[in-house]
């Protein structure tokens, strides 16, 4: 009997505490009370608010949140363009704009979301990117908790657009949405009448370039981007490849090369040292410019001024103001 | 060679008086070994990134698993962290190290090879190539905290030992070098697969490479209770084969003389080692060196009598591996599996030097 | 416990179309002591192992068996591999030890036949583990790890293990190869102490003429899977035989036995 007493023993411990938990509902954390009963005194409208997000689902929320926390760069901007960014509890570790921004405190870095940190907080709504750049399993987890989490993936510049009025409807701060759409659109359609008449550059944008080129993909945001700008992408074979075989580039020889990778140190006058890229055409005629990859491929409110900033990178005689937002690289003044 | 330099060289292969004392009282290594482990579990539910102040903690216990009328004087999310993120995954980690632990004793007796692992038959390779599949399929669904990814993780682990099995002949008497050799090549074919699958996958890379990884931060109370009866069953049956595993120490032939059935204990053996390791990886993805390194430092201290090796194995891993959840989740969570490599590598070289004994591979 | 008799109808092993043993036809008796004999490929390791029982999953090395094989008067077919195991013990020539195992456990494996599955050993089973270890004589050698042993040592120890499973059938295959000559004395008159005093019916595979001639009361000799001859030493070991079987030529010199 006495070998058989351990292996037993320790069955019944684990039988017991399983036995136990499942007995007892699961817990779902409430917001604060108070400022959800707020939401009901303005209009006749119900106090909730309903929304579908990026990826179909249907989140309601049981008032105006004042707690959230926000899963994507994007989205940390927004809330604080939004002009509520007081009520933002948590962000990711690659959220450093605005400034303020970086006084929140971590809930999740590129190995995943921190559920505890996030359930500490025990917020009304937390705002995660589609597409994965969320782990699925993290949402769900978090949705599992019974934390509201609504999922936001722009695919391309018009979906940044109704994120923005998304976000803005979740935090009931619909005029604000409107106006930093309205910018946005003022920039577009800035940026579209200059370009019109001008050329359709093949235009390369660089994401990387080492260990591999690294491109946009084909129907991917930066090709919207680069279309709007008045450039003609090259882009990659597969909307899920993002490498490009130098020989590929080599042979679609783009007019004009954008350096996104420029605050990564990469500036124009380094890549005519770059073995085979000497016979590129834009290369050879100079035509390589440096660009803050922030505001180009954030899907965020500062999209109108990377919109432009793109532009002028490839059109940099074009009849566009000049960007008021970004960073300029290899300046050589 | 002088009679008193061999006499020297023998004393000094002989363990260490401690080791020989505890050899024969394998209770007190198991007491010892339930002793730590309930300690770490708590420590487990106790510590993590949010601070959860420890007599809040032990109250949350006391009211919620025995139901003591205890006054409620924490935070609602406090009892959500401990009861639904924490306690599963303690209790999940305590399963999958003992199922590991046993996993790699019994395949070690099997193969009797001190090389073998759980991994060893291509059961890692299967369960990645089929979680990376997963994540290709552009199909989700989540069935009691479990997707896709879950099924075709379990499905090609276990996918990958009937293709080793009926390749390498198992069924009938093979060497078992071959069986062996099988599994690596059936693990590198597969392991192919997965880059392939990888290099194909982009933006859901990072899931694959964090999946293989391993993780209990996905642990929940559903697949608690799917995955916890698949391991339990599997454990409870590898404890029973301690005397097929004794067997087995001089050879399959000499374990059938001894009146073991070989084909059958080949196959049980196989089955619930296979089983558990698939569910383990399925859950919470590859964890290495647990099912290596555990059942050595066990039997270097206990011998090789499976009686005592097989439970001994099953609570130190659980406890060994509890811990390294914790140390891994305090630690900004990092994938344990870099945890267990990093404590057992140097561990087990300390009381492998301490020992002496080595090994003949 | 007495020993079992052990016979052989017309036993013949095939692999595919070679035929390793051809009908053998032989009968040991209880507590009797033989030595099987013969050059390499004679067959007699294969025919050892047919004897060993096929059950269990463990085939001879995949021989086709016709002819009978029966221990105690009861066909081998009849008998599980647990039953066997209660009444055979096998000495295999050489053994590999994959984990460090100290030669007291390397003893009480001897013991699984009889040990209950669940509980293990019990007082009467390490009552056995320690007889077995002092009627070999290695007691000194107990906590020490087998695979540091002398050749001689380990085979001791094996043998120790085959005596602690109390077998009414002791078969050995080469059980004195690599050993020094004290240590196949010490072998030799082990097992003449198991078949004088135990009644253990005992069948060697033995390479060594000299040694088999000297200790073991009857011999079976095997040529090319064909039993040639069978009897008493003087009988069976004749010049002429030798060279027809072993292809030397002899010297014979009769030595008083011991």
């Amino acid at each position: 009997m006495r070998r058989l007493r351990l292996p037993l023993l320790t069955l019944l411990l684990v039988a017991a505490a399983c036995a136990g938990p499942a007995a007892s509902p699961t817990f779902a954390p409430t917001s604060t009370p108070g400022p959800t009963a707020l939401a009901s005194q303005t209009a006749a409208s119900p106090p909730g608010i309903t929304l579908v997000d990026d990826e179909g689902t249907t989140v309601e929320l049981p008032g105006v949140p004042q707690t959230v926390v926000s899963l994507t760069t994007a989205t940390t901007e927004l809330v604080f363009a939004l002009g509520v960014g007081d009520r933002l509890r948590g962000r990711t570790d690659l959220d450093l704009y605005p400034a303020e921004a970086t006084a929140l405190p971590v809930v999740a870095t590129y190995q995943g979301v921190h559920i505890e940190d996030v359930v500490a907080i025990a917020p009304d709504l937390v705002i995660a990117g589609g597409n994965n750049f969320t782990a699925a399993g993290d949402v769900a987890r978090l949705r599992d908790l019974g934390i509201p989490v609504l999922v936001v993936y722009a695919p391309d510049v018009d979906g940044v657009l109704a994120d923005i009025r998304l976000v803005g409807q979740a935090l009931a701060q619909e005029q604000a949405a409107e106006g930093l759409v309205g910018a946005i659109e003022a920039r577009i359609t800035e940026v579209t009448a200059a370009v019109a008449g001008l050329d359709r550059p093949r235009t390369f944008y660089e994401i990387g370039y080492e260990p591999e080129i690294y491109g946009p993909a084909p129907d991917s945001f930066v090709a919207d981007m680069v279309n709007l700008a008045g450039g003609d992408p090259i882009t990659t074979t597969d909307p899920a490849v993002f490498a490009i075989p130098l020989e590929r580039l080599v042979t679609l020889d783009p007019e004009v090369i954008v350096l996104g990778d420029a605050a990564y140190g990469i500036c124009p006058d380094s890549l005519v040292t770059r073995a085979g890229w000497a016979g590129i055409t834009a290369v050879r005629d100079g035509q390589v410019r440096p660009a803050d990859d922030i505001i180009i491929t954030l899907p965020g409110p500062r999209l109108g001024e990377g919109l432009a900033a793109l532009a002028l990178a490839i059109h940099p005689d074009a009849d566009i103001d000049p960007p008021t937002a970004g960073t300029e690289y290899c300046s050589t003044l | 060679m002088s009679t008193s330099v061999v006499a020297q060289r023998r004393a000094a292969a002989r363990p260490a008086a401690w080791i020989d004392r505890l050899r024969h009282r394998p209770a007190w290594l198991a007491l010892a070994g339930l002793v730590v482990l309930c300690v770490v579990a708590v420590a487990g539910v106790m510590f993590g990134s949010v601070a959860v102040p420890a007599g809040d903690t032990l109250a949350i216990l006391a009211h919620r698993l025995l139901g003591w009328p205890v006054i409620v004087t924490w935070p609602a999310s406090a009892e959500t962290i401990v009861v639904e993120l924490r306690l599963p995954r303690v209790l999940m980690a305590l399963a999958v190290g003992a199922a590991l632990s046993l996993a790699g004793v019994a395949l070690q007796g099997l193969l009797r090879n001190p090389l073998a692992d759980p991994y060893v038959l291509g059961t890692a390779s299967g369960a990645a190539l089929g979680a990376a599949l997963a994540l290709l399929v552009p199909v989700q669904f989540a069935l009691l905290g479990f997707g896709l990814i879950h099924v075709l993780a379990f499905a090609g682990a276990l996918g990958a030992v009937a293709i080793v099995y009926r390749v390498s002949r198992l069924g009938g008497l093979s060497s078992l070098s071959s069986v062996l050799l099988t599994g690596y090549a059936i693990g590198s074919l597969l392991a192919a697969g997965l880059a392939i699958t990888m290099y194909l996958s982009g933006q859901t890379l990072r899931q694959i490479f964090f999946y293989l990884l391993g993780s209990f931060s996905l642990a929940s109370w559903p697949q608690v209770a799917v995955g916890l009866p698949i391991i339990v069953l599997g454990t409870a049956v590898l404890l029973t084969r301690a005397r097929s595993l004794n067997a087995l120490l001089l050879g399959e032939e000499t374990a059938a003389h001894l009146g073991l059935d070989v084909r059958r204990e080949r196959l049980v053996l196989l089955a619930a080692a296979s089983l558990v390791t698939a569910a383990a990886v399925a859950m919470t993805g590859l964890i290495g060196f647990v099912g290596l390194v555990v059942p050595h430092v066990v039997r270097l201290v206990a011998g090789p009598n499976a009686r005592a090796l097989l439970p001994l194995s099953a609570i130190w891993g659980a406890a060994f591996l509890a811990m390294a959840d914790l140390i891994a989740r305090v630690s900004g969570e990092l994938p344990v599996g870099v945890i267990t490599g990093v404590i057992g590598a140097p561990f087990f070289l300390f009381v492998l030097r301490r020992y002496r004994g080595g090994y003949e591979l | 416990m007495s020993g079992v008799s052990l016979e052989l109808r017309d036993l013949t092993l095939s692999y595919g179309a070679r035929r390793a043993v051809e009908k053998v036809t032989a009968r040991v008796d209880a507590a009797e002591m033989v030595a099987l004999l013969g050059p390499n490929g004679a067959g007699k390791s294969t025919l050892l192992r047919a004897v060993s029982g096929s059950a269990n999953g463990v085939s001879a090395g995949g021989a086709r068996r016709t002819g009978q094989v029966l221990i105690d008067d009861v066909p081998l077919d009849e008998y599980d591999g647990a039953s066997l195991a209660r009444i055979v013990a096998v000495v295999p020539g050489q053994s590999r030890v994959a984990f460090p195992l100290r030669v007291e456990e390397l003893v009480a494996l001897g013991r699984i036949p009889h040990e209950h599955p669940l509980l293990g050993p019990r007082a009467a089973d390490h009552a056995a583990i320690d007889a077995a270890i002092e009627r070999v004589g290695i007691s000194a050698l107990r906590g020490r790890d087998v695979r540091e042993l002398s050749l001689g040592e380990r085979q001791l120890a094996v043998l120790a293990m085959a005596v602690a499973q109390a077998p009414r059938l002791l078969l050995l295959d080469e059980p004195t190869v690599h050993l020094d000559l004290r240590h196949q004395v010490k072998v030799m008159q082990l097992l003449r102490d198991l078949a004088k005093r135990d009644g253990v019916t005992i069948l060697a595979v033995m390479h060594d003429i000299n040694l088999a001639a000297h200790f073991f009361g009857r011999l079976l000799l095997l040529d090319q899977g064909r039993l040639v001859a069978d009897g008493r030493p003087s009988d069976v070991l004749t010049p002429d035989r030798i060279r027809t079987v072993y292809g030397v030529d002899p010297a014979l010199v009769a030595v008083a036995r011991s």
